[in-house]
């Protein structure tokens, strides 16, 4: 049987899924795989060939890739040989013989001011007697040039047309990543200064490990939510709470919060609004009373998992935080947080929560009931099981250093296998959009990354830090707390994480991590503070606005602001307390 | 099916002083009605969170809710009250309706306060625009009362008070 034959017997979709399986496994294999991966980087020297060898890192100690290396003649008028710095910064020369006079060694970037050493034949009597010269590290400084500037602003531009709706999340972010290529490609033609970043190293700044588990994540939450349970557990909410609205909203919000920890929290928010919407005027209720809670308890709930939230998916990837940890570390502050939200919410609606709700109609009640039926118990079933043994695969799959990704894609395809839905409609199910913008977003934030602008921002923190890691903290969570009430918490988490990871390697004790949990409290609290902090608020609004119930700006500042202070007050002193 | 009046609107608290307006119109006339409730999901246009949920159908659900709602209020005051829910653009859907059931009087309410997406403003231009290709009368209301008339004979906006548009 020949390969085209094999092929033809799987429908496109299946060898689309096939062919994702493959991709994801490639590019996570080499970590699980000890050693130093699948192939070595750089050939290995000759017999008789003199090496000199190096280091190259920027000031924040980041290696810097790409820099050309050149041995030259103390007149450098000769080269000698050239190299170009690997990804960990490192690189080895080749010399046929050992230099009559001194040697020079020019390292160039167009990022960085050109650095320039001379060795003095007594310096290099190793490469004399070993055929081995070792540099060291050397620390090449930032040239803020053109291409700082073009990057900054079009990070900026991106920030600005997302905040204010002007164009599309993805097509704003795709716009970014085109202008980075411009400013790189066309602008490099009549000044270097404005070479920002080749195309391979663009891309290299993508974590494929976040876009296959999002879309793993995808295809398991639209099986899950085909099944009705988080509708059906909505109206069970409001028979066991028989007319107390106060008791309906608290478990509510146990529910949203949990289903956001599991599924993710914009998603939990599409299905719990419409039903929640139907339950609170169908009992007379202000439906916002009911609506407004269940968005902050969504945002605060899914930080507890590594799923819960795209913006832990982003830390967890770049910071290799695994299911485990986030549950283990982020519970119990995400659970007091919740209790706190609740007690201001029942605080601020008291008048509302304590009306009698009206006397819904047996018409009404039996919409209601079948509004929220379980579709098919059966697929919940074969569903729930796959899903659980997805969150053994994440815990299981971190003793061996398996990306979550793995699972995820796995669990997603023995899903199409086992329930064998419509696996077209299971591919329009994965949204590709979503996918584009993470891709995209991730070049933007490298461009900024690569000329130095999160360096110059981790330097400036570091300096206002200190080695005070409480401070670091507090700096983190109520700093991107407060950034998160208006910037969008994805792009501005991304831009974080290479400031936070050079804060933890600065700062004594932050080896555990802590700061990046900071910035997972910080980025999903702040989401609460206004209507535009988060999606899952902007969706909201954009449902109930389709029943003439709108949320508006000021009305969800007056309950989300309080909360969030209160929340990231509490996300900081559990912090504190538990490292 | 001879239903003369319809009825748009998106239910909740906002809408019932318009929706009883209407049902008392129906009920001065002596006709069936229809309410009418279109979803539209371009509120998630702006959005980069993966959308996998069948968002469309779940409106589908909460407008066929509030219809029911708006049923039981009409059947209250003793008039028959049909529902239909449509996806799609406000304007052309309305227009497809209008034309598929023979309307005679089509009613539509304006947000009160202001804060609601639809406004005076914006049905004043839309319904301009249907009343120049349907030979239907308008009612456009605010917190239940008639804030201005299109009627066929004239074929010109008329304010509550009498005042022709200028």
């Amino acid at each position: 049987m020949n390969f085209l034959m094999i092929i033809k017997r799987f429908s496109p979709a299946q060898i689309v899924f096939g062919a994702a399986i493959a991709a994801v496994l490639l590019f996570t294999l080499p970590d699980v795989i000890p050693g130093e991966g699948l192939a070595s980087d750089q050939p290995p020297p000759n017999e008789g060939d003199f090496v000199v060898i190096g280091q190259v890192k920027d000031e924040q100690g980041i290696p810097v890739a790409g820099a050309v290396v050149t041995a030259l003649t103390l007149d450098g008028e000769h080269i000698l040989a050239e190299t170009e710095c690997q990804e960990d910064g490192t690189w080895r020369i080749f010399l046929v013989e050992v230099p009559q006079e001194e040697l020079q060694i020019s390292i160039q970037h167009p990022r960085f001011i050109p650095m320039s050493l001379t060795f003095r034949l007594q310096e290099l009597e190793d490469l004399d007697d070993l055929g081995l010269f070792q540099v060291g590290e050397l620390t090449l400084n930032r040239d803020f040039n053109a291409g700082f500037y073009a990057a900054t602003l079009i990070f900026i531009g991106v920030l600005l047309l997302i905040a204010l709706e002007i164009l599309h999340s993805t097509t704003a972010a795709l716009a970014g990543m085109s202008a980075v290529f411009i400013v790189s490609y066309v602008g490099g033609l009549f000044d270097p200064g404005f070479f920002i970043f080749t195309f391979e190293r663009g891309l290299s700044y993508i974590n494929w490990e976040v876009i296959f588990l999002v879309m793993g994540m995808m295809i398991i939450v639209a099986i899950i939510e085909a099944t009705g349970i988080f509708q059906w557990m909505a109206f069970q909410a409001y028979r066991l709470s028989r007319g107390r609205t106060w008791l309906l909203v608290l478990i509510l919000i146990v529910i949203t919060a949990v289903a956001s920890a599991l599924l993710d929290n914009f998603t939990t928010m599409l299905l719990m609004t419409p039903i929640s919407l139907q339950i609170g005027l169908a009992l007379g209720i202000h439906p916002i009373s009911l609506i407004i809670p269940l968005i902050l308890a969504s945002n605060i709930g899914g930080i507890s998992t590594l799923v819960g939230t795209p913006t832990n998916i982003l830390i967890g990837a770049y910071a290799n935080i695994s299911f485990t940890d986030f549950l283990v570390n982020q519970t119990i502050g995400v659970i007091l947080a919740l209790i706190a939200m609740s007690a201001y919410i029942l605080f601020h609606y008291r008048k509302e929560f304590l009306k009698k709700s009206a006397e819904i109609s047996p018409a009404l009640y039996q919409r209601l009931e079948q509004n929220a039926r379980m579709e098919d118990p059966q697929n919940l079933w074969k569903a729930g099981t796959v899903f659980i043994l997805v969150i053994i695969g994440f815990i299981l799959g971190e003793q061996v250093h398996l990306s979550p990704a793995v699972p995820a894609m796995i669990g997603a395809t023995a899903l199409l296998i086992w329930l064998n839905p419509d696996v077209h409609q299971m591919i329009i199910a994965v949204d590709w959009t979503t996918l584009v913008f993470f891709m995209a977003l991730f070049v933007v934030v490298g461009s900024i990354q690569e000329v130095g602008l999160l360096g110059l921002a981790a330097s400036g923190m570091a300096e206002l830090i200190g080695d005070n890691l409480p401070l670091g903290i507090f700096m983190i969570v109520f700093g991107v707390g407060t950034l998160s009430t208006v910037i969008a918490n994805i792009p501005l988490a991304a831009a974080m994480l290479p400031i936070v990871q050079y804060l933890t390697l600065l700062i004594p004790g932050a080896e555990s991590k802590v700061l990046f949990y900071a910035l997972s409290m910080g980025a999903a609290m702040g989401g609460n503070g206004t209507l535009i902090g988060g999606e899952a608020n902007l969706v909201t609004a954009g449902i109930t606005n389709q029943t003439n119930t709108p949320i508006t700006f000021k009305e969800f500042l007056k309950v989300g602001l309080p909360v969030t202070y209160i929340t990231l007050a509490i996300g900081f002193l559990w912090l504190l307390y538990h490292f | 099916m001879d239903i003369k009046i319809l009825c748009l609107t998106r239910g909740g608290e906002g809408s019932y002083p318009n929706q009883d307006r209407a049902i008392a119109i129906a009920r001065e006339r002596g006709q069936d009605m229809m309410f009418l409730y279109i979803s539209n999901i371009k509120f998630l246009d702006h959005t980069a969170a993966p959308k996998v949920i069948d968002i469309e159908a779940e409106l589908d659900e909460l407008g066929e809710f509030m219809l029911l709602m708006a049923q039981e209020r009409a059947c209250n005051e003793g008039v028959t009250a049909h529902i239909l829910v449509r996806r799609g653009f406000f304007q052309k859907v309305l227009s497809e309706v209008i034309e598929g059931f023979n309307i005679e009087t089509v009613i539509l309410g304006s947000s009160s306060g202001g804060t609601g997406i639809i406004t005076e403003e914006f049905l004043h231009d839309i319904t301009c625009e249907l009343h120049r290709k349907h030979d239907v009368e308008f009612i456009i209301l605010q917190e239940g009362k008639i804030i201005k008339t299109y009627r066929v004979e004239t074929g010109d906006g008329e304010y509550a008070d009498g005042q022709p548009e200028h």
